[in-house]
């Protein structure tokens, strides 16, 4: 099971308990889930929020493509998975990203939710504008996409 | 041919619109639209190499979703996403 979602901070809030009851389920013994959050500081730069953007449509695209690759890749068939990441603004301590994830046994459930941020980090189309205290804001480097 | 270009992350600082749009004569590759836009931060941003830059290591995605090559040709009408080095999470 999979469930994906961009969250448009403008319109709606991430909410937590949505993750937790999607996983829900007597059917697995392990559950994790991550929150991707704002921190402080960043290169010795004091961050006061982060400004995301995305190209929602590939991003989803991403996220199924990682899930749908997890059976062959790590041979996890059994399991519950939900993605959401916002845009918009977030300020310091919030929330940008959910990964929930519920398998049979835990050592997989930790292997699914570590491959799928790793994933996410290098192929979803997401960007950060950082801004800091000063009033300054500046987009970070990533890593750039290659056409398959 | 009109190509919407349509802009994401870093390349936004190229528009106050979420786009830009650009004419163009005859059928394009990926290839020569990135050194199109390349000509365009030339005369609108006297060639700010920071933008060129963002420019030259960016994917460019098509209408229906797909990244697409350097090779890949533009024949009509269509929206294109221009996709700067990504660091989500």
């Amino acid at each position: 099971m999979l469930h994906t979602k961009i969250i448009d901070l403008s319109k709606e809030k991430i909410k937590p308990e949505n993750a937790e009851e999607f996983i829900a389920s007597s059917k697995f013994g392990a559950s994790i889930v991550f929150y991707g959050t704002v921190r402080e500081n960043n290169e010795n730069k004091k961050v006061t929020g982060i400004t995301y953007d995305s190209h929602d449509q590939l991003v989803i695209k991403s996220f199924k493509e990682i899930y749908n690759e997890v059976d062959e890749k790590l041979n996890i068939k059994d399991k519950s998975v939900f993605i959401e990441h916002v845009k918009g603004y977030v300020g310091l301590g919030e929330i940008s990203i959910i990964i929930a994830v519920a398998c049979p046994h835990r050592s997989e459930a930790y292997d699914l939710s570590r491959y799928i941020i790793e994933e996410i980090k290098k192929r979803s189309p997401i960007w950060k504008k950082e801004h800091y205290e000063n009033k300054e804001s500046e987009w970070l480097k990533g890593n750039p996409i290659q056409a398959n | 041919m009109k190509i919407k270009l349509e802009l994401f992350g870093a390349s936004r600082d190229l528009s106050n619109k979420e786009f830009l749009e650009l004419n163009i004569k005859e059928n394009i590759s990926i290839k020569d639209l990135r050194n199109k836009i390349i000509n365009y931060v030339d005369e609108k941003f006297k060639g700010n190499e920071n933008y060129k830059k963002i420019i030259k290591s960016s994917a460019f995605c098509s209408e229906d979703n797909n990244i697409v090559s350097d090779n890949y040709q533009i024949t009509k009408d269509q929206k294109i996403g221009i996709i700067p080095p990504i660091g989500g999470g």
